[in-house]
C-alpha cells in the first residue's frame, strides 16, 4: 500500500481533480488540440526545473535559472546578429549558459559561500550582464535551422531525455547516491570521501547548460532574444520541484514527482488565466501552490520522522 | 489516514472550484458558443493609457452585444502575451486585437491564430502585414507632427509666435518619432518665427532627457519651447524647465496621457498635452472587429460604420482614428487616464 500513501499518488489524485474541474468549467480546456497548442509554453520551465530537482537535493538552491537563460539567449542573439551559423550560435548560448553555472558552482564549492546568496547575487549579475551587452534592445529573425528546435518534437524529446537520465542517475549510479548523501548531511558525505566539491561544480554547470538549452528553445520559439526573458523562471522551476515532494533540506525528491509537479503548475497557470481571464492571477497561483505544496508535505511526510534538525 | 485527508482534500478542490462558478456560468454556456467573442490584448496591463482605451472597448462591446476579453501581461514581457494569444486561439475566440510590444515575437503567434480561422487585427501598433488583417491606426504621423507644432505656436503666442525649438526625442533609430519629426519640420514652416536649433535623443530615459533638457537651455539662451515627442521624454523635460526656474519661460509640449502630466499642466510648465482620444481608439478597435468577424470590412473596404464614431475612414490595410485631442489646464480636468 505504500503506493496509496505517496506524494506521487496524492499529487496525481489532485492534477485527476483539477482536470475533472477544468472539464467541466470549460470542455473545451481539456480538448487535446487545446493542450497541444498550450503544451509549448511548458518545456523550457520543465527542462531547467530537472537540474534545478538535483541540485535541492544535495541541499543547494539556484536563484539564477531565470538570468541564466536571459544571459544565454542574448548571447545567442548576439552570435547571430555576428554572422555566426546557427550551430555555433546554439553552442554559443550552451557554453554561456555552462559557464554561468560553473561560476555559481565555483562561489558555492571552492569559496564556501551559501547558494542562496551566491545564486542571488548572480541572479542580479547574469541579467544586468545581459541587458549591458545588448543595450536592452530586441534581437530578432532567426532563421529556420533556429526555430525548427522549437517545434515538435524537439523540446518534449529534450525534457524527456533529461528526465530519464536524471531518474537514470539517482537511482542507478554512483553519483547518484551521492548527491543524495551530500543533501542528507554534507560533512559526514565528506569524511565518507565523496568528492563533494566537484559533484556541486558539476551540478550546477548543469544547471547552467541546461538553462542554455532552454533559453536555445525560447528563442527559437519567440523568434527573439532579450535581456527580460525568463523572468521569474526560479520561481516556478522551485515550485515544481518542491510541490514534486522534493525537500528544500536536501536528501529527498524523486523525478516522478518533479513530472507531476510539473504538470500541475502547468495545468493550473493555463487554466486560471483561460478561464478566468487575469494574467496577473498567475503569480498569485504560483505562490498559493507552493505554499499549498509544504502544507502538503506535512500533511503527508511528518509522521515517518522524515524531519532532520541540522 | 493519509489516503483520506488526501482523498478529501481532492473532492474539496473539485466541488470548490468545479461546482461553484459553473452553476453560474452554466446557463449562459451554450449562448457563449454562438457569441462573437474578441480578445484585446494590450502592451501592457494596468496602465492607465491602455486601461482607457480597455474602457472604450467595453463600451463598443456592450453596444454590439459581443463577449470582450481584455488581458495582457502585466510585466510588459511579449512572451507573456503569446502565451494569452496561443490561448485564446486554443478557446477558438472570433477575433483578437493586439497591440505588439515586440512584432517579431507576437508575429508567429499571430499567424497560428489566423490560420485557425480566427480574425486578427493590430491596433495602438503595428506588425508585419501578413500576421494581421488591418491595422487600427490611432492617428497619422502628419496630424500627430502638425499637432504638435500648432500646440507649441499657440503657447507661444499664435501665428507670429518667435524664438528658438528644440526636439528632444526617444533614440535617433525610432520609427515613430522620425516620422513626426519629419512633420514637424515641415510644419514649422508655416511659423517662421519659430526657428528649430536642435534634436537630441533621450534613448527611453526619463533623467537622461531630464539633463538633455538641462544642456539645451544653457547651450541656447534663447530657448523658448521644447518638443517632448515621447511619454518618458515628456515628463522628464517639464521637470529641467521647471527645476530650472523657467516655468512659462520655455514651453514644453509632447505627447502624454493627462494624468501622467496633470501636475505639470496644473503648475504651468506645459500648456498643451497632445493625444489622440484613447477611448475612442478602444471603441473603434472592437467595431472594427466585430466588422471583421461580420465580414462588413474586408479588404478593399473604403469606410467603416463605427457606432457613434460615425463613418470611419479605412485606407488600404488600416482604419484610421484620426483626429487628435490636445488637453490643456482648461479641460485636463474631464480625463481621467
Amino acid at each position: 500500500m505504500s503506493f496509496v500513501r505517496s506524494r506521487e499518488f496524492a499529487l496525481a489524485l489532485i492534477l485527476a481533480a483539477m482536470l475533472l474541474a477544468a472539464w467541466r468549467l470549460d470542455p473545451r480546456f481539456v480538448h487535446p488540440r487545446a493542450q497541444m497548442l498550450l503544451a509549448t509554453h511548458v518545456w523550457e520551465l520543465a527542462i531547467v526545473a530537472v537540474p534545478m530537482l538535483l541540485i535541492v537535493l544535495s541541499r543547494g538552491i539556484d536563484l539564477s535559472v531565470g538570468s541564466t537563460v536571459a544571459l544565454a539567449g542574448v548571447c545567442l542573439g548576439l552570435a547571430h546578429e555576428r554572422g555566426a551559423p546557427p550551430a555555433v550560435a546554439i553552442l554559443a548560448a550552451l557554453w554561456v549558459g555552462a559557464a554561468a553555472g560553473a561560476l555559481n558552482g565555483w562561489c558555492v564549492a571552492r569559496w564556501g559561500v551559501h547558494p542562496l546568496i551566491a545564486t542571488l547575487a548572480t541572479m542580479a549579475a547574469y541579467r544586468g550582464l545581459a541587458e549591458g551587452v545588448t543595450l536592452a534592445r530586441p534581437i530578432s529573425g532567426y532563421p529556420e535551422a533556429i526555430a525548427r528546435w522549437s517545434q515538435v518534437p524537439w523540446p518534449m524529446t529534450l525534457f524527456l531525455l533529461l528526465a530519464g537520465a536524471a531518474a537514470f542517475v539517482l537511482a542507478r549510479t554512483v553519483w547518484g547516491r551521492w548527491i543524495v548523501a551530500v543533501g542528507y548531511e554534507e560533512r559526514a558525505a565528506r569524511f565518507a570521501g565523496i568528492p563533494v566539491d566537484r559533484l556541486k561544480l558539476a551540478l550546477y554547470t548543469l544547471s547552467g547548460t541546461c538553462c542554455g538549452l532552454a533559453a536555445v528553445l525560447l528563442v527559437a520559439r519567440n523568434n527573439t532574444a532579450k535581456a527580460d526573458m525568463g523572468m521569474g523562471l526560479e520561481l516556478e522551476a522551485i515550485t515544481a520541484v518542491v510541490l514534486g515532494g522534493a525537500s528544500i533540506d536536501g536528501g529527498k525528491g524523486k523525478v516522478s514527482g518533479l513530472v507531476l509537479g510539473l504538470a500541475l503548475i502547468h495545468f493550473t497557470r493555463e487554466f486560471v488565466s483561460w478561464h478566468w481571464k487575469r494574467t496577473e492571477l498567475n503569480l498569485v497561483v504560483i505562490g498559493a501552490l507552493l505554499v499549498a505544496a509544504v502544507l502538503l508535505e506535512r500533511a503527508l511526510g511528518s509522521g515517518k520522522g522524515s524531519r532532520r534538525t541540522s | 489516514m493519509k489516503l483520506v485527508q488526501v482523498f478529501a482534500l481532492g473532492v474539496a478542490l473539485f466541488w470548490a472550484v468545479g461546482c461553484g462558478p459553473s452553476e453560474s456560468a452554466g446557463g449562459s454556456e451554450p449562448k457563449a458558443d454562438a457569441k462573437v467573442v474578441v480578445a484585446l490584448l494590450p502592451k501592457k496591463k494596468g496602465v492607465p493609457y491602455f486601461t482607457s482605451c480597455a474602457e472604450g472597448a467595453a463600451e463598443a462591446a456592450k453596444e454590439l452585444g459581443i463577449e470582450l476579453i481584455y488581458d495582457g501581461p502585466t510585466s510588459g514581457d511579449a512572451a507573456e502575451a503569446v502565451k494569452l494569444v496561443d490561448q485564446w486561439t486554443a478557446q477558438g475566440v472570433s477575433a483578437i486585437a493586439v497591440s505588439p510590444n515586440d512584432p517579431d515575437v507576437l508575429g508567429p503567434a499571430m499567424k497560428r491564430a489566423r490560420d485557425q480561422g480566427i480574425k486578427v487585427l493590430t491596433w495602438d501598433a503595428d506588425a508585419a502585414p501578413d500576421a494581421r488583417e488591418f491595422l487600427v491606426n490611432q492617428a497619422t504621423p502628419e496630424e500627430i507632427g502638425f499637432g504638435l507644432v500648432d500646440a507649441m505656436a499657440k503657447d507661444l503666442g499664435g501665428d507670429d509666435a518667435t524664438g528658438e525649438v528644440a526636439i528632444v526625442t526617444a533614440a535617433l533609430t525610432a520609427a515613430n518619432q522620425n516620422e513626426w519629426i519629419k512633420h514637424i519640420k515641415t510644419r514649422l514652416e508655416k511659423y517662421p518665427g519659430l526657428k528649430l536649433v536642435a534634436t537630441k535623443p533621450s534613448n527611453e530615459d526619463q533623467k537622461l532627457a531630464f539633463s538633455v533638457t538641462q544642456d539645451l537651455m544653457k547651450a541656447y539662451p534663447g530657448l523658448k519651447g521644447v518638443f517632448a515627442i515621447s511619454s518618458v521624454a515628456f515628463p522628464g523635460a517639464a521637470e529641467a524647465v521647471k527645476q530650472a526656474g523657467k516655468t512659462g519661460q520655455v514651453m514644453v509640449t509632447g505627447l502624454s496621457t493627462p494624468n501622467d502630466m496633470r501636475s505639470y499642466v496644473e503648475e504651468g510648465v506645459v500648456r498643451s498635452v497632445i493625444l489622440w482620444d484613447t477611448r475612442d481608439l478602444g471603441y473603434l478597435t472592437i467595431q472594427a472587429a466585430k466588422a471583421l468577424v461580420d465580414g462588413t470590412l474586408k479588404p478593399g473596404a473604403t469606410r467603416l460604420k463605427a457606432g457613434r464614431l460615425g463613418e470611419k475612414q479605412v485606407s488600404g490595410d488600416q482604419v484610421m482614428l484620426g483626429g487628435i485631442l490636445v488637453f490643456t489646464k482648461e479641460n485636463i480636468g474631464q480625463y481621467d487616464f
